[in-house]
């Protein structure tokens, strides 16, 4: 478990997840695929660049696996996310959930993405079809302001 | 001195993904924050939404951190 890699800079591989994640005691397989789309905002988009704090992202989202379990009573659950450059079509990130049953399949699946959307410590540059390059706004982290 | 570590836009508002910065003594961060605001004007506008990351925790803005660390400014979040 440990040694389960949830940040890689080559392209993410979802037959190794789901051949990693194989389980017969699950009769529902959710997979969300994050994948680089062409346009953001009304902008025309040609790639993005994806950095992370990466020992806080392996620390997250093994976490947010973890709490994807045992919330749900799910099988497993991986997630993977990619840094460096993407071109359209790419995957930017996958989750990958087994249960014995669908609806928890389905909704752990949407709570891994969602909650790893406010959680990881990871930034989208995009670089726009006029030439122009930009972060994203980006979501706040919440842990940092507890005592302020 | 204390290592500091800029993510995402604070990469290019500071022009480097590191700087050294002086500290003699344990501080709270958001002491390090103002001193590092001064050198850096740029960074103002970013203060309110960065959370902070001391040797690969996050941490309040209270919380010490002590000459040797390692604190990372965190912009808000965008993977996915």
């Amino acid at each position: 478990m440990s040694n389960r890699r949830h940040l890689q800079s080559e392209p993410l591989d979802l037959m190794q997840l789901l051949e990693e994640t194989r389980d017969p005691a699950s009769g529902a397989l959710v997979v969300f695929s994050g994948t680089v789309r062409n346009h953001h905002a009304g902008k025309g988009v040609v790639r993005l660049e994806y950095s992370a704090h990466r020992a806080l992202v392996e620390q997250v989202l093994a976490e947010l696996e973890q709490e994807v379990i045992e919330r749900f009573g799910v099988q497993q659950c991986r997630i993977v996310h990619r840094e460096g450059t993407l071109d359209i079509g790419d995957d930017s990130v996958l989750v990958v959930v087994r249960s014995a049953h669908r609806p928890q399949a389905f909704e752990a699946a949407r709570y891994a993405i969602d909650t790893l959307k406010v959680r990881a410590p990871v930034w989208k540059r995009e670089h726009y079809s006029d030439g122009s390059v930009d972060y994203q706004e980006g979501v706040p982290l919440q842990q940092a302001d507890l005592e302020n | 001195m204390i290592n500091v570590q800029f993510y995402g836009v604070l990469q290019e508002l500071a022009g480097a993904q590191t700087l050294s910065h002086p500290l003699e003594a344990p501080m709270p961060v958001a002491e390090v924050l103002e001193q590092l605001q001064a050198r850096l004007p740029a960074l103002a506008s970013h203060l309110p939404r960065l959370a902070c990351a001391v040797d690969d925790r996050i941490v309040p803005r209270s919380y010490t951190v002590a000459p040797g660390g390692t604190l990372a400014l965190l912009p808000p979040v965008s993977g996915g």
